[in-house]
Order: C-alpha cells, then structure tokens, then sequence
C-alpha cells in the first residue's frame, strides 16, 4: 500500500510540479507528431491530442521494438485469463466481454463463453492499435460497453518493393514467422501478410494431468489490394485467413481423452472510398466474416468419443457512411447499416440468426475555438432484443496551450449472445442443465414429460419478456498536460451497468441437480482512476510511468453486505459469520491497483536500442471460494501481488538486417494459478528489411 | 479398499457420538430448565446408493432432548442420511428406509449468524410431506452446497435450520462441517455431521438464547 501510494503521488506531483514553474516559459517546441492520428474514436481522421475521449495509441515500432503485443503495458488496460485460460483485455475494470476487437474497423466474432481470445491475433502487418476507453455503442453499437480496440493494417505507400521476413524462436521452442511485402504500382497497391507461429506449450503444474497450455501452431494469411480509380474514389480490400490447431487432452475417471482443437477464422472486408467533394465523402463497406471452432476428444485406445463440439458464427455486414463538413460549422458523421449474424453449434437444436438494422450520426464541431464538441447517437433495431439508442456526448477544452479538460459521457449496451438466448446444454458428468432464455420454457416442458423435473422455481411468466441487452453508463473525466518533453494524463472513470445477464436456478431436476437460466439481474459498477506521464529526456530516452485505481463491485452484493446478509463461515470454528463492508473485496479478477514503468533508449550511433517496461498487478480473487456468491477477505482464491519484467534490445546490421534478444518476465516469476504467465521467456529474433 | 475403510472410519465414529457433547451457556436461574447449547461432532450419516442409483439406508436419528443418537422409533427429532434430512413430522417423503413419522417435528431455514436467530417466534414449520423433505435437498436448495469441480459438500455460511421438536419445543441447528473432524480434504469421510445446537427444553417457549 505505501508503495502505490507513493507511486499515485509521483505521477501526480511531477508532471504538475514542472507545470507551475514552467508557466512562464515561452519557447515550447512544437511537438505536433502527424502521425498520431486516431480513425476509431470519431470514424474520422483526428489527431489524438485533440480528441476529448480517453484514447491509447500504440504504433507499430513501439510493438516491434518491444517484441511482444503490448496492449498490457498500456496504463488502464490489462490482460487477464478466463476460467478456461484464454487472455482477454480488460480496460477500466471491464472484461473483455464488452470489449469490441476490429480490425480496420470491422469486428471480429468467435468468443468462448464471451470472451475473446486475444492469442488470435498477430501484429506482423499493423501500422497501429487504437484504444477507445469507454462506451463506444454510439458509433460501432453491440459489445463497445468498455471500449473498442481497433487494429490498423499499414498502407503500402512506396514504388519499390517493401517487405520484411522475420524469424524468432523462443522459451517452449515458441517460433514465429513472418513475411510482409507490400508495393505501390500507380494506382494500385497490394500487401501481403503471412505468420506462422507454433509452440510446444508449458505446464505449470505438473501434478495436474496434462500442461497448462498445450502444443499448437497457427497461421494467418493476410492479403490486401488497394486501388485508386481517381483522386475521388479508392478501393480497399482486404481478405484474411487464420487457422490454428492445438492439441488438446482432458482425463475423466483415470481415462485420457486426447484431441484437437481446430480454429478457422475468415475476413472478407471490400470497402469503396468516393470523396464528392472536398465537403463531403462517402465509405461504401462489405464486411463478412467466419469463425469455426471444433474440438473433438476421444479414447486413442478404444476410440470412444468423449466429446465432440462444433462452433460455427458467421457474421455479414454492408455499412455505408459519410462526412460532411461544413465551412466553419464542424463536420456531420452518419452512417447506416445490416447486419446478419448467424451461428450453429453443438447444444443448440438449430442454426440461429440474428438480423439487426442501424442508423447512426455524430456531430464534431468547435463552436469556439478552444471548445470541441462531439455528439452523436446511434439506433439498433434488432431481431431478438429491444431496440438499442445509444447516445454519447464528448468535450474538450483547451484552457492553455498545454492543458486541457475533457470529459465525455456515453451509453453502451451489449445484445445477448447466442448462447444466452438458444443454449441447450446438459453436463453428462454432473446432470446439470443449462437453457437459453429463448428457448427455456419449451425445453423445460420437455424436460418435464420425460419426469426429470422435480419442480419450477420460478414462474414461467417471469421468462415471457424478452431478456434485455445488457448496458452501462459511462463517464470519463480529464485532464492533459502536454508541453515540452512532457505528456501527461489524468482521467478519471466511473461505468455504472445495468442488466447484466447471469445465470439462476429455475428449476430442480430429480437427479438433485438444477436447471440454470439465464436472467438480467445484476447491477455493477466500476470506478477509478489513470494517471499517464511520458517524459522524453532527449530524443532517445523515453520515459513512461502509469497507474490505475479501480474499485469494481456488485452494487446489489454491496446492499446485501450492507444489511448483513452475507455469511461465510470462520474458518477456524467453521461458524457463520456476517461478512463486514472491510471484508467485500470486490469482483473478480480486479486488482486495486496497477501501474507500469518503461524505458525505451535508441543509440543510433550504433542502430540499437533497448528496452525496460515493469508491470505490476495487486491482488486478485479468481472465484469465490466460500459458496456466498463474493469475493471476500474469508475466500482463499487469491492471486498476490506481482511484478513482470519484460526487456528486449535490438541491433541493425549493415542496413536492413536486424537482430532482436528479449525477455519477458525476466525475474521469473510464477504462479500455477496464472497460467498466461510462465516462467522466464527468452527469444531471439531476425529480421530481415528490404 | 477404500469403502472398508470408510465403513471402519463409520462405525468407530458412531461408537464416540455419544461422548463428544459439550456444554456450556449461563444460568439463568428464572427459568426451570435452562435452555441448553451443545455441539454434535461427527455423527455419522451413511447412505447407501446415490449417482444415480435409488438412495437407500436406516437414518441416522438424533434426540435434542438427550442430546443423544437414537435408534428410538419414537424418540427422535431429526434424522440423517447422507445430506438428506428428515424430521419427526408428516409423512414418508418416498424414498427407501425412511422412518415413520409419529411426532409433530418442522422445520425451516432462518438466515443469519447462529447467534442473530433468537426465537423461534414467527416462523413456519413446515413437514415432510410425499416427495418433498421440509428440508430441502440439492445443491443450494437447503443447507449445503455441492461443488462439481471439487466434490466437496459444504454447508451454506448463514443458513441456520430451526426445528419444531417432536414435542413441540424448539432447536436451532448450524451445520459446521459434512465431513469426519470437519476435514473435507478426503471426500470419502464425508457424511459426518458436526453441528452446533441451541434447544429450548420448555414446551411452548421460542426462545432460542
């Protein structure tokens, strides 16, 4: 605690610190990088500094040189494993559920059990990763409660051939392979994009059948044409490829069960520029996508299959949008759009589809000049749940050429899933079920006439109205400081959600086991705060130190502890005891506090550059233990407190060949319970520049 | 192998039942029998069946007024068998081997610490009764909880069993543990029982302090 403490009060003190005494200097040099342009945040080319939302940039030469996808060294975005050990973001305390991934700005589908697994994706070919904090719903709609991440492809801009091949082999025989080329001929240009990448896996527990991540290896083929009719009208498309095959085990009732677990995933993105003017332009876009899954476990001996699942989402989206901008009147942002969604599964009885429509606009306009002002709203009428309006409202105002305020507020929402909605799903180990709310009742009628109900818990009206979305909330509260070698921001956050969809009991079956549903019923909220500081001592050292601070809670388990509803059992008399307020530790997987350190050092005088980046983690509870439904100090789940120590350093040879040595968690830190963090892992990379 | 042992783990405990009351509680010296507070270590509740197969088995059955194990046709409040309990009122629920009812025993969950339910007054007793228990069985139904990842049977934190004896006098139960000296590392010494008791030896009066 002294140390976070101590941590908040530098990052706050020294940035303001260097403010006041330099109030009067005059000379700032004009630190205006054009390349720090943000697409996602308004679905225009902005400049990040002016921006009145919380947004993080990462470019493609910071991730390079870092070796690894970084999106977890980013103050106020962190990664954590589900249930099942797949890595999703977390941002402001929100989990990855409500979190929207795009890439050039169309989303990917395929989530296990609503998380999306963020290993699928490679960063060979990207120019940027965009990071809009906060509800996004008023522009991209479904799923951007928390935010959006959006992953921008690089344009091929040169005459020559321009390309890299890259091999890097690491800890657990982890290789990663990489060709880009791209080229500019005229009017048209291509890129293409291939990476393999495999690993043997690790266990962490080796008292525990099986490793903690098992062999795999994965390919992602990207290929991408562009070209320029006239100076008004371009084409983009894009058409990637992603297959991944990892082996898979499971040992029930001393029997191994081996398999393979398949990913296939495709991107079909056809998008058509036409500028009418210079006020007004207009994006014509076709965006389909399909994501399968499919993981079969059988005895190698016997061949008797244990299971055998199927997971197979397509998603087809036509949008069009323009921009209109006015004289001195701002910039109008509309767009329209279908969308079609459709999954089949193992434990679904058939294909289900979603259809959607969407309207949307946004307003960006500096009535004064010191003021931004955004607004904007988006409509969803959808097949399965009631309609969706999702309005946002962002300010900006700059009280000195350094400083500015900025706050924002937006709604987002989240449909129920698939799953939520049609699934139909009975543990033949255990005999519990499981229904989808669509499909509940007439499920549980069948249920009934096979005499496997002992009786209903709830009242079948209160299954009548259509689950509703799932939806927050969101504030955000700013101040930047941004002078000199400095650059600096604080913000502020609270994201109130309501509706969300959970599982209860609705009926128990005679086997003494029960029939689960899914119901809106909780109420969270997350609250907190970021600190940001990057301090550039020349052009080559770099300096970048964040935090944040998040209380994240269940506010009706917050009422319950309140009234002392809440039990647990002491565990040295294994009495009942009252859960206090002290004792609520909040939801799981939330850590208090989280900061990180890095330095990035170039020495061009010999084409190198190395690196440091610390991250730290507090405590974190992983489920409850004690069966009272939350997380308190009584629950043994916990995960402390850790550091991860990532370094790596590069050298260029002659011209265009390079060679990369890097570690991540240097200090070899472990933790069976965290099992996206091994031990120490070193790699070698080569790149090859032409 | 295992089940030998667990038989012998079994009867040794059912052999101490009787020797392992405690007491304590002050004398309030107004009342002429004072109410009595005791725990109950390791009873043993075995049951035969179960996954899947039909559940069968004598129950084991427990006497606040003695404080005692019983095999008593009559003189039993409350009975166990395995996480099942019945109680010495109403009908046979349906399954194999249950005791018949000759009392006028109910029962009900109160919510809170074991100290916080005072009084018996206010509450609704309700029976055993043809395919239901009055306490309710299954995983978060009741008392406990089963967990599937862990097999691991706990008792619900807060969930305080308040019984109308047989005679109409009144007892609260909070079940600690389900398994042999309150040990759920070895699943296989589950089915024993210990719990903390509160009874009120004077008909008619609720309080439960």
């Amino acid at each position: 605690m002294g140390l976070n403490k101590l941590i908040i009060c530098l990052l706050i003190v020294i940035p303001f610190r260097k403010l006041f005494s330099q109030e009067t200097t005059k000379d700032t040099i004009k630190t205006t990088n054009l390349s720090e342009v943000i697409l996602t945040a308004t679905r225009t080319a902005r400049q990040l500094s002016s921006l009145p939302l919380p947004v993080t940039l990462i470019h493609k030469k910071k991730i390079i040189q870092s070796g690894t996808i970084i999106l977890n060294e980013q103050t106020g975005i962190i990664t954590v494993s589900d249930e099942s050990g797949f890595e999703g973001v977390q941002i402001q305390g929100i989990a990855s559920d409500y979190i929207l991934i795009l890439i050039d700005g169309v989303p990917l589908v395929g989530r296990s059990a609503g998380n999306f697994d963020l290993s699928r994706l490679t960063v060979g070919n990207i120019k940027q990763i965009e990071v809009v904090k906060g509800p996004s719903s008023s522009l991209y709609g479904s799923e951007a409660l928390g935010g959006v991440i959006n992953i921008i492809t690089e344009k091929p801009k040169t005459e020559t051939l321009e390309g890299n091949v890259s091999y890097r082999i690491g800890s657990f025989t982890q290789q990663d392979i990489n060709l880009d080329i791209k080229q500019r001929i005229k009017k048209f240009r291509y890129g293409f994009f291939a990476n393999r990448f495999s690993s043997e896996g690790y266990d962490l527990n080796p008292d525990v059948e099986g490793q903690t991540v098992n062999p795999f290896e994965n390919y992602t083929l990207n290929g991408r044409v562009f070209y320029d009719f006239n100076n008004n009208l371009s084409l983009f498309s894009s058409l990637r490829f992603y297959d991944q095959t990892q082996e898979a085990g499971f040992t029930f009732d001393d029997t191994v069960f081996e398999g393979d677990t398949k990913e296939q995933e495709w991107n079909a993105h056809l998008r058509l520029d036409h500028k009418w003017n210079d006020k007004f332009d207009v994006d014509y876009e076709l965006y389909y996508t399909n994501y399968t899954a499919n993981e079969r476990l059988a005895n190698p001996i016997s061949d008797e299959v244990l299971s055998d699942s199927d997971f197979d989402q397509k998603l087809l989206r036509p949008e069009v949008r323009g921009n209109y901008t006015f004289a001195k009147a701002g910039t109008i942002t509309a767009g329209l759009g279908f969308q079609y969604d459709e999954l089949d599964r193992t434990f679904f009885d058939e294909k289900v589809t979603f259809n959607s429509q969407y309207l949307y606009a946004q307003y960006d306009v500096n009535p004064v000049e010191k003021l931004n002002i955004i607004v904007g709203g988006r409509f969803d009428n959808h097949s399965e749940y009631s309609n969706q309006f999702s309005p946002k409202l962002a300010l900006r105002y700059k009280l000195t050429d350094a400083i500015a305020l900025k706050g924002s507020v937006g709604y987002g929402f989240k449909a129920p899933d698939f799953r939520q909605l049609y699934f139909d799903f009975t543990n033949s180990a255990v005999g519990y079920t499981v229904l989808g709310y669509n499909v509940a009742i007439d499920k549980l009628q069948e249920l009934q006439a096979q005499g496997q109900i002992l009786d209903v818990v709830v009242s079948t009206s209160e299954l009548d109205n259509p689950l509703e979305a799932e939806s927050s909330i969101g504030y955000n509260l700013g101040i930047t400081y941004k002078k000199g070698k400095w650059n600096t921001e604080l913000n502020l956050f609270r994201n109130d959600f309501k509706n969300l969809i959970d599982t209860r009991i609705i009926a128990r079956k005679t086997n003494g086991q029960n029939v689960f549903s899914y119901v809106n019923f909780d109420e969270i909220y997350t609250t907190g705060l970021e600190v940001n500081a990057g301090y550039k001592i020349n052009e080559n050292l770099n300096i970048n130190a964040g935090y944040q601070l998040l209380y994240a809670f269940d506010k009706t388990k917050e009422q319950l502890v309140e009234n002392g509803e809440v039990f647990v059992r002491e565990p040295q008399t294994n009495q009942t005891v009252a859960v206090e307020k002290k004792d609520y530790f909040g939801l799981v997987n939330r850590s208090r506090h989280n900061a990180n350190f890095k330095v990035f050092y170039n020495i061009p005088k010999v084409k190198a550059n190395v690196n440091l980046r610390l991250l730290y983690r507090s405590k974190y509870a992983q489920f409850d233990t004690n069966g009272n439904g939350l997380i308190d100090s009584y629950d043994n789940s916990f995960i402390d407190g850790y550091i991860t120590t990532n370094i790596a350093a590069s050298k260029t040879f002659s011209k265009d060949f390079n060679v990369q040595v890097g570690a991540n968690n240097l200090l070899d830190y472990r933790d069976e319970n965290i099992p996206a963090l091994p031990g120490i892992q070193g790699y070698v990379k080569i790149n090859y520049q032409f | 192998m295992k089940t030998m042992n667990t038989i012998k783990a079994i009867a040794t405990s059912a052999l101490f039942i009787g020797f392992t009351s405690c007491s304590s509680d002050d004398d309030d010296t107004q009342q002429p029998d004072p109410v009595q507070s005791e725990q109950v270590v390791n009873l043993a509740a075995p049951q035969t069946g179960g996954q899947g197969q039909p559940i069968g088995g004598e129950f084991a059955k427990f006497n606040f007024e003695t404080g005692m194990q019983t095999t008593s046709d009559t003189d039993w409040d409350i009975a166990f068998r395995g996480t099942t309990i019945a109680v010495n009122g109403g009908t046979v629920t349906g399954t194999a081997d249950e005791p018949t009812r000759n009392g006028n025993a109910g029962a009900t969950i109160a919510s809170g610490t074991f100290a916080s339910v005072a009084t018996a007054d206010g509450l609704t007793f309700t029976q055993d009764v043809d395919a239901s228990f009055a306490v309710p069985t299954g995983s978060d139904n009741g008392w406990y909880n089963y967990n599937p990842q862990t097999n691991i049977i706990s008792a619900i934190p807060g969930k305080i069993l308040v019984f109308r004896t047989r005679d109409g006098k009144y007892a609260k139960v909070e079940i600690l543990s389900y398994y042999l000296d309150q040990d759920s590392s070895n699943p296989n010494s589950g089915r024993h029982y210990t719990f903390n008791y509160v009874y009120n030896p004077n008909e008619g009066e609720t309080s439960l302090q």
